[in-house]
């Protein structure tokens, strides 16, 4: 197809499916044209937990969902982390190189396989403020990657997203985590904490006795709903009460 | 405030023209590392900064640059065609009534939430001045993630050409349709962006 058609067929999925499983049906003929069998528009969070309203489209094998289902991998996928990591479309075969794979990682592409996945092609989408996504492309085992439709696969992928985006932004709000809000005190003990200080460390670099740190880190883990304080620390600087530039700026 | 400036020729006249040109060094160089010409060590200027350039800036109070975006005529040399012609399929776009985007710009002062807030305000002007003025659409190359941000603005874009690895990054050309109907699709995307966002929480 020259591109001009496919251009005007994917402005055209973009602004007139009304419904998933219109995507859906376009989607599986996209796929097809650029030489693929199979396709997932996702969100990465843990679809389960998510209960609906995250982006979540596929015609992957049954058996394979259910798997990817049951283990919640949507937060820990590595094709999903790769995809954190850069902007542009990659090859499945060329995430050792972008990212570390644990033996786990391993082990989870191998049951890929197992499953009759073979290698694959995903393009990150993250429109800031928003759950980060994509939309990846994939074939059975054995067959080839359409290597010269891979740029064509790119600009599917770009578009795919934002239609799914249109549709599933009408479904309902995707659940908004309470913001927690920390003392000032008890995010200064915190910012050392993850430095690596301990209280008695902390007791001397703010001036307060060490049991004032231990009860204002406490409180800090109350607020947040955990009990240990490295995940402390992860959900501050996720949600922006600590960043990265804190920590490292002395 | 928004400000619409058609002529550069004396660039350091102008205190608004100024900021932006040294909010561009700061984005563009010294974030981004684009190896354009910097003026002074302060301001990125280049070929294209000349009296054929609109510009619009949206500046605070004191003339504080916020967000800005130069507008280049296709029908003189521009970017897209002087050195990205072959993120084309065909003859990049040239036309009175087409414009090229370029150096969109906001500014690294602005905390997340205000970076939406310009974001939106400064696309809301590139369409009505193209409404104003008789611009039937623009052109743009775009690095894939913020390629994907443009779609999400909720306006009509169509792939000009495949997009192609330059220089260690990928880039996509595209062509941004404006017509009456386009500031109610912008409406229609900050309604989808509203509703997808997760980010919401206490401002600290």
């Amino acid at each position: 197809m020259r591109l001009h058609a496919l251009a005007t067929h994917f402005m055209h999925v973009v602004e007139a499916v009304g419904s998933a499983d219109d995507l859906a049906l376009a989607m599986a003929a996209i796929t097809a044209e650029i030489g693929f069998q199979y396709f997932a528009l996702t969100h990465h969070v843990d679809i389960v937990a998510a209960s609906g309203n995250a982006i979540r489209l596929h015609n992957y094998p049954a058996q394979w969902a259910d798997y990817y289902d049951g283990n919640a991998l949507g937060v820990s996928d590595p094709v999903h982390r790769a995809s954190h990591v850069t902007s542009a479309g990659f090859c499945w075969s060329r995430m050792p190189f972008m990212i570390p794979l644990t033996a786990a990682d391993q082990r989870m592409l191998a049951l890929g396989r197992d499953q009759g996945i073979g290698d694959g092609f995903t393009v990150p989408a993250n429109v800031p403020g928003e759950a980060r996504g994509s939309c990846s492309f994939a074939n059975q085992a054995g067959r080839p990657m359409p290597d010269t439709n891979l740029p064509l696969a790119q600009l599917a992928g770009n578009f795919a997203f934002e239609a799914a985006r249109r549709l599933w932004s009408k479904r309902g709000h995707l659940p908004v985590p309470q913001p927690r809000v920390l003392t000032d005190r008890q995010r200064d003990c915190l910012l050392w904490v993850a430095r690596g200080k301990g209280d008695w460390e902390i007791a001397i670099i703010l001036g307060i006795s060490e049991e004032t740190v231990a009860r204002h880190v406490r409180d800090a883990c109350e607020r947040y709903g955990v009990n240990k304080r490295t995940l402390l620390v992860i959900r501050a600087l996720f949600d922006g009460t600590l960043t990265f530039t804190d920590l490292f700026r002395r | 405030m928004l400000h619409v400036l058609q002529s550069a020729a004396r660039p350091a006249s102008d205190a608004v023209l100024r900021a932006m040109f040294a909010a561009r060094k700061s984005v563009f160089v010294d974030l981004l590392k684009w190896d354009v010409p910097v003026l002074d060590g302060a301001y990125e200027v280049d070929q294209f900064d000349d009296v054929h350039a609109t510009y619009l800036i949206l500046a605070g109070p004191d003339d504080t640059h916020l967000g800005s975006a130069r507008l280049l005529p296709t029908t003189r040399p521009h970017i897209l065609d002087s050195f990205y012609a072959d993120l084309c399929e065909d003859a990049p776009p040239r036309d009175a009534d087409i414009f090229e985007i370029t150096r969109f710009c906001l500014d690294r002062r602005l905390c997340a939430r205000e970076r939406r807030q310009v974001r939106d305000t400064l696309v809301s002007a590139l369409v009505d001045h193209a409404l104003a003025t008789g611009i039937a659409a623009y052109s743009a190359i775009a690095e894939m993630g913020w390629f994907q941000q443009i779609l999400a603005f909720g306006w009509r874009c169509m792939p000009l050409g495949l997009p192609r690895v330059i220089d260690g990054t990928m880039l996509a050309a595209l062509r941004i349709e404006i017509t009456p109907e386009t500031p109610s699709l912008l409406e229609s995307g900050r309604a989808t962006a509203a509703a997808l966002r997760v980010d919401r929480r206490v401002a600290a």
